[in-house]
């Protein structure tokens, strides 16, 4: 009897002493604050930088080129470096313990939602003085060398308050992806405007062939981003942004949706079917079968299918999304980028964002360059060649930039913009969804989501 | 005075013995629970150390949440659906491996198990191939059968990839309750048979008043499994095979609170599902197990 009641004990201070521990966590992670308000400076100190990179389809030997390159310009700085596929699901737990790295390479836009949780509980520094450093190793500004546009987007200003939170890096314009060969063998024009697009629609149903097709639903986040800044221009893509009251009952708006909507009459069969993390390159297969002729996608989708067979005379074309009027109307390819951050409890944030400014030296920029991976900075596109650069150029033929996300809110539960316009494009392609009931839902999100804005 | 020492001695070995494993539960098991249950009641985004207390708040919204209510309905569907099919397949193929000498009877049993011990990323990949619109087995043998009217978009079709995901969790379940409900067959004197078929029962009628009656308690215990694993393997064949696609049509329970916990940052919200699961599916076991309480039979 004596045992039961021990036991029994025991396990209340077990307990108790278990749920302590996880209560405490606030009282850690503020300690892990106050800490990192007493920052050091790299200065002449020893200091240990951990670097978190998504590896992604760049070359692995990149980062370790970069690391050996700027440990040995800097003898004081040694870095360590994380780099995973799956980024988040091993850093995310470090983090919870009050671990965190000093500098991210990740961006946003990912299913896992890292980068946007930091952006939603301000967890990141403020790296707008970045922008006036010198670049290590140069004479001239990180601002002087960066492309214009990139540092004012809500893609890198998340609160859209003129600060700059996420550094741009890697960039890749997407666009409609196509076969340039049969769309040469068949004498189609590449259709500049959506009235082009439905005649060509036609003529492919004639030859039995889809205009459309893509990969997963989500793609749809810079080909409609493309599409509201054709349609009402880069004020307009800003209210959408933002959650403007009404803006999804405007005639813009509607335009966009409804061009989706009869889309979806010229879209292949087997879409939706294949549009899922297992299948997505079915659909893509499906550009290099002929047997259909466009897709939403961005530059890396050529390195991602260069093993996958592929129609005789296949070769890959790329254009922007058409514009909705015939003559003036403006055409948009967006630019995808990935964003380099740094904690708000990182430990080394001085460290960190000299190593950003050293992220924009012609040094790092040939070293990402060999690797693929192509940077926001002036005269870049002219370093590429063949079929890469003719992509960078798209912007050189008429086509303009489109760039920037949905400005950062307040965690909002059951409330998610990418769910409501993205993930319902499948239901409008197969019917289940009107673009009646499609706005309706935006509509009610942009809406709850507006007050909570940041 | 012996005797007592004898008595302590004998609880501090068990104590002892126990107590690793005791601890371990507690420390992974209990915690946790408790941890889930108290993070219900705050909203947090899942990182940064400000947590705001917001009671039941989280409840409230989970109730006009019609993401979560799909969610909710789908995996009570798959629940339902799953159980009775699996436990339907499974009880037959157990009888006919147990009671009729087939040829090759053991290599059916084998067959029959290597679903279960495939990974469920597999799985995927294979029904994902089976219902390949284009060139898969099933819209195929529709073909060879001019049946092009039952060809399908197994997978993109919202009013029936529910069933596709069904479909392939029954087939992953199926070896391992057929080689349970064997096992219990397996105990039962064959002697019950030769009299029943004296007396000219047939095989249904053998099946329906001596197998099922004696095996009843291992039905039982199953169907907490079939609502357990549902739950669980829902989760992983749904991420790998339709990532909750098209438009939530087969988003489920855990799929739901992952979405909400990470890709939403609203962890608080997310442990509220958690809870929600948690006492569902302890809900759902114990009035199952309720329902099908019958007296047992000896033998």
């Amino acid at each position: 009897m004596k045992l039961r009641y021990l036991l029994f004990a025991g396990l209340i201070i077990l307990l108790t002493a278990g749920l302590v521990a996880c209560g405490g966590a606030e009282e850690s992670g503020s300690t892990a604050q106050d800490d990192s308000s007493a920052d050091e400076t790299s200065g002449d100190e020893e200091v240990t930088l951990h670097l978190a990179a998504l590896e992604s389809a760049y070359d692995d030997e990149m980062w370790e080129n970069i690391i050996e390159n700027y440990e040995a310009a800097n003898e004081n700085v040694a870095i360590e470096l994380t780099s995973e596929k799956n980024l988040e699901e091993v850093i995310r737990p470090q983090m919870q313990a009050g671990d965190y790295p000093d500098v991210f390479l990740l961006a946003t836009d990912r299913e896992e939602a890292l980068t946007e949780t930091l952006i939603k509980e301000d967890g990141l520094e403020n790296i707008s003085d970045v922008l006036d450093m010198t670049v290590p190793g140069e004479d001239v500004a990180v601002k002087d060398k960066m492309l214009e546009g990139f540092s004012d987007t809500l893609a890198t200003n998340p609160y859209g308050d003129g600060e700059m939170y996420m550094a741009p890096m890697f960039y890749s314009p997407s666009g409609m992806f196509y076969n340039a060969g049969l769309l040469e063998e068949k004498g189609w024009e590449v259709p500049t405007t959506w009235d082009e697009m439905w005649e060509l629609g036609d003529e492919s149903v004639e030859e039995e062939l889809s205009l459309f097709t893509y990969p997963i639903a989500e793609y749809f986040d810079t080909f409609l981003g493309s599409m509201f800044y054709a349609s009402g221009g880069p004020d307009f893509f800003n209210s959408v942004m933002t959650y403007e009251e009404g803006i999804w009952e405007t005639a813009e708006a509607e335009r966009v949706l409804q061009t989706v909507e009869q889309l979806a009459d010229y879209t292949h069969p087997n879409t939706v079917a294949n549009a899922n993390p297992n299948d997505f390159t079915r659909n893509q297969q499906l550009i290099l079968d002929n047997e259909a002729l466009f897709m939403p996608n961005g530059t890396w989708v050529v390195e991602e299918m260069a093993d996958a067979p592929r129609a005789d005379d296949f070769e890959w074309g790329m254009t922007s999304v058409p514009a909705f009027e015939d003559g003036q109307g403006d055409r948009y390819a967006f630019t995808f980028f990935e964003q380099m951050w740094i904690p708000e409890q990182a430990e080394n944030k001085e460290a960190a964002k000299e190593f950003i400014a050293y992220m924009y030296s012609d040094e790092a920029a040939d070293i990402f360059l060999e690797a693929g991976a192509v940077q926001p900075i002036e005269g870049m596109t002219d370093k590429l060649e063949g079929q890469k650069q003719e992509f960078y150029s798209i912007y050189e033929e008429d086509v303009l930039p489109a760039m920037g996300t949905f400005a950062s809110t307040e965690p909002v539960p059951g409330a998610n913009m990418g769910d409501a316009l993205y993930g319902s494009v499948d239901s409008v392609v197969n019917g289940n969804m009107s673009v009646q009931e499609w706005q309706a839902d935006i509509q009610e999100v942009s809406d709850k989501l507006r007050p909570q804005m940041k | 005075m012996s005797y007592l020492s004898k008595k302590m001695a004998r609880s501090i070995f068990i104590a002892v013995c126990i107590s690793p494993a005791l601890l371990l539960f507690i420390l992974f098991m209990v915690v946790p629970t408790f941890e889930v249950f108290r993070m219900s009641l705050y909203r947090w985004g899942g990182l940064s150390s400000t947590q705001q207390f917001v009671g039941l708040d989280n409840f409230q919204i989970l109730w006009n949440d019609m993401q979560f209510i799909q969610s909710f309905q789908n995996t009570i569907l798959l629940i339902v659906l799953v159980a009775i099919v699996t436990m339907f397949f499974s009880l037959v193929f157990a009888a006919i491996l147990t009671r009729e000498k087939l040829i090759g009877g053991n290599f059916f049993r084998v067959i029959f198990y290597i679903p279960n011990i495939l990974s469920i990323v597999v799985i995927a990949g294979i029904f994902s191939a089976i219902y390949n619109p284009e060139n898969g087995l099933l819209n195929s043998i529709f073909g060879i059968f001019n049946l092009e009217n039952w060809q399908q978009l197994w997978l993109g079709n919202q009013d029936i990839v529910i069933y596709s995901v069904a479909g392939a969790l029954v087939w992953q379940a199926i070896g391992y309750y057929m080689v349970m409900y064997m096992s219990s067959m397996a105990g039962i004197p064959a002697s019950y048979y030769e009299a029943a078929a004296l007396e000219g029962a047939g095989k249904i009628k053998q099946f329906t008043a001596i197998t099922l009656p004696l095996i009843w308690n291992n039905i039982r215990t199953t169907m907490a499994f079939y609502i357990i694993s549902t739950i669980n393997l829902s989760f992983l064949l749904v991420m790998a095979m339709t990532g909750g696609g098209p438009n939530g049509s087969t988003e489920v329970f855990l799929s739901y609170m992952y979405d909400q916990a990470y890709s939403n940052s609203t962890y608080g919200y997310g442990m509220a599902i958690g809870v929600v699961v948690f006492t569902f599916s302890f809900l759902l076991a114990a009035i199952v197990s309720q329902i099908t309480k019958r007296d047992v039979l000896e033998y």
